[in-house]
């Protein structure tokens, strides 16, 4: 460091390492505040009763009929996802109701529980939770689902490629795919893309005008509760307190905008759910959810890591201080 | 300047272990970024005796995260150590993209190359297509891990661009990758190779293709 003065390189040093940092992690001003979950569901599973009088749930009905006109439209002769021999056609069982499809968005489970003696009959609504912070949209590669301000994730049905990671990514496996639709048909079919994916978005263009969603409406038992989160969160709290009952979808994937009320535990649901599963006929296929207590988010240990971006450009500038500094003394520096 | 009579110095320690750093995080990162894609479970990658994790979302996205934490660490090591020694050899001077041309057509048998300094033409181009393309990415890249923490949420659009320009940068340098390791298919760049290994390559070869660079080294020291 003959002609090249401390001062010289400590000037030097700190421009280079403010100009890295800058480069860096300037654009992070544009990350914006939380999104807002203005609105959320109560499910009180003390008053569904499945609507035993009805051929069908009427939040199932209702919530068909009112999705019905975006149901996918398929073409006819659909290709399997190559190389495998398989892909995801439900066109030919748009009358399925006992799970989720892409033209079932809501349905109900019926499970038989045993909790203090007493024998329960309990009737589960199903559907997207709705989650605080959604794996589904955090994860998905083309970013075309969403959070929404007001609470619901949707899914953007007009770029979806259908490569079902939103469904592999949540905790429940909700969204339904559908082969032989959407954007993937214009580009390369038969190597790339699976559909596109479906899944209830708590009627997204009635919150925005103020309504209710249809299958909160068509409830003949007021079963399912609908207003501000915070307020049903409180409100399904106060509920569980009065029955002695149990909250599920409050902690759930890091939090959701349904809460769940129920006289027994859902660990019992969940194990009811499971085994209803495996008796299926075909037990591996989607749309048919668990109900597992304190499942976590799978951004959650990627999260945990994520300071390893802050401390990286800070390591990376003290190293190379200290490497610059050992080369240019002495001016043996020359060659790098 | 030589490690022996037959050699010239081209490149330090730091240099070579933070190419190497770049090279192997940025392997690591269009691998697991593919795992994220999802690729490996359609096309069966996680059928492959040993690589059953590569269709594990929660396995990839965390060989993600740690790749992209050391490849931001040696980017930032590469632009402030090469800031504060000065060290600019690498980037474009104008006429690179007529000179790249000139050595391109000479690889040919048209024409003669022209003299070159530490770095050819075309090395020069070829270092701002890739540092461009992975800045692009880190950068795209650090808001998709924002975007990931609980408290942050984008706009729709913000989110459609953020992940397009993710995927389109990884696209660039998967490009950059391709034609940086093509350049070594030509017999004339292979005398270049042993610096990146070693740091020092023939000394014949640099008075010959890189005579401006050897003269100016051979002139410092021996003034």
């Amino acid at each position: 460091m003959s002609d090249f003065s401390r001062r010289e390189f400590l000037k030097r040093s700190v421009a280079s390492g403010v100009a890295g940092g800058l480069v860096l992690t300037g654009m992070n001003r544009r990350a914006e505040a939380s999104a807002v979950t203005e609105v959320g569901t109560v499910i009180d599973l003390t008053l569904c009763d499945g609507c035993a009088s009805l051929p069908l749930p009427a939040c199932v009905s209702e919530c068909r009929d009112k999705n019905k006109a975006r149901f996918p439209e398929p073409i006819e002769d659909i290709g399997n996802y190559w190389p495998q021999k398989k892909k995801e056609d439900w066109s030919k069982k748009r009358g399925l109701t006992d799970r989720l499809t892409p033209y079932n968005w809501t349905f109900v489970q019926k499970v038989q529980v045993e909790h203090d003696g007493r024998d329960h009959t309990l009737y589960l609504q199903r559907r997207c939770m709705h989650c605080d912070n959604p794996p589904c949209a955090d994860l998905c590669p083309f970013s075309v689902l969403h959070k929404m301000p007001e609470g619901p994730v949707i899914i953007d049905h007009d770029l979806c490629f259908g490569g079902a990671k939103c469904r592999a990514v949540c905790p429940w496996g909700i969204p339904a795919r559908q082969a032989g639709v959407g954007l993937y048909l214009k580009i390369v079919p038969t190597l790339a893309g699976g559909g596109v994916m479906y899944k209830c978005d708590l009627c997204y263009d009635r919150v925005k005008a103020g309504k209710i969603p249809a299958c909160v409406e068509a409830c003949p038992r007021n079963a399912i509760a609908f207003g501000k989160k915070e307020e049903m969160r409180a409100l399904a709290r106060e509920r569980v307190k009065k029955i002695g009952g149990y909250l599920y979808g409050e902690h759930e994937n890091g939090g959701t905008s349904t809460f769940y009320v129920s006289p027994v535990p859902f660990e019992k649901i969940h194990a009811a759910l499971l085994k209803e599963k495996a008796n299926q006929a075909k037990p591996g296929l989607p749309g048919f959810p668990g109900m597992s207590v304190g499942v976590e988010n799978m951004t959650e240990s990627a999260n945990g890591i994520a300071w390893t971006m802050a401390i990286a450009p800070v390591a990376g500038i003290a190293a190379a201080v200290g490497a610059a500094y050992k080369t240019m003394k002495g001016g043996g520096g020359d060659v790098e | 300047m030589s490690n022996d009579r037959g050699k010239i110095k081209r490149h330090g320690l730091s240099v070579i272990l933070t190419h190497w750093l770049v090279a192997l995080s940025t392997f690591v990162l269009i691998f697991s970024g593919f795992g994220q894609m999802p690729l490996y479970g359609r096309y069966m990658v996680d059928r492959i005796p040993g690589l059953s994790w590569a269709s594990d979302f929660s396995v990839t996205l965390l060989i993600h995260y740690w790749a992209a934490a050391v490849l931001i660490g040696a980017v930032v090591f590469h632009l402030v150590y090469h800031g504060i020694r000065r060290d600019f050899d690498i980037l474009p001077r104008r006429g690179d993209l007529r000179d790249s041309v000139r050595i391109i057509m000479a690889t040919f048998g048209f024409g003669e190359e022209p003299e070159n300094d530490k770095y050819l033409a075309e090395q020069r181009l070829a270092y701002v297509f890739i540092a461009f393309s992975l800045l692009l990415v880190i950068m795209t890249g650090i808001l998709k891990v924002l975007k990931n923490l609980p408290s942050i949420n984008y706009s729709e659009g913000f989110a459609l661009w953020i992940t397009f320009l993710h995927n389109v940068g990884t696209v660039l340098v998967i490009i950059g990758i391709a034609v940086h390791l093509g350049a070594f298919i030509f017999k004339a760049n292979w005398p270049l190779l042993p610096g990146i290994f070693t740091g020092s390559i023939d000394r014949e070869y640099a008075k010959e293709r890189h005579g401006i660079w050897y003269r100016r080294i051979c002139d410092d020291k021996d003034p």
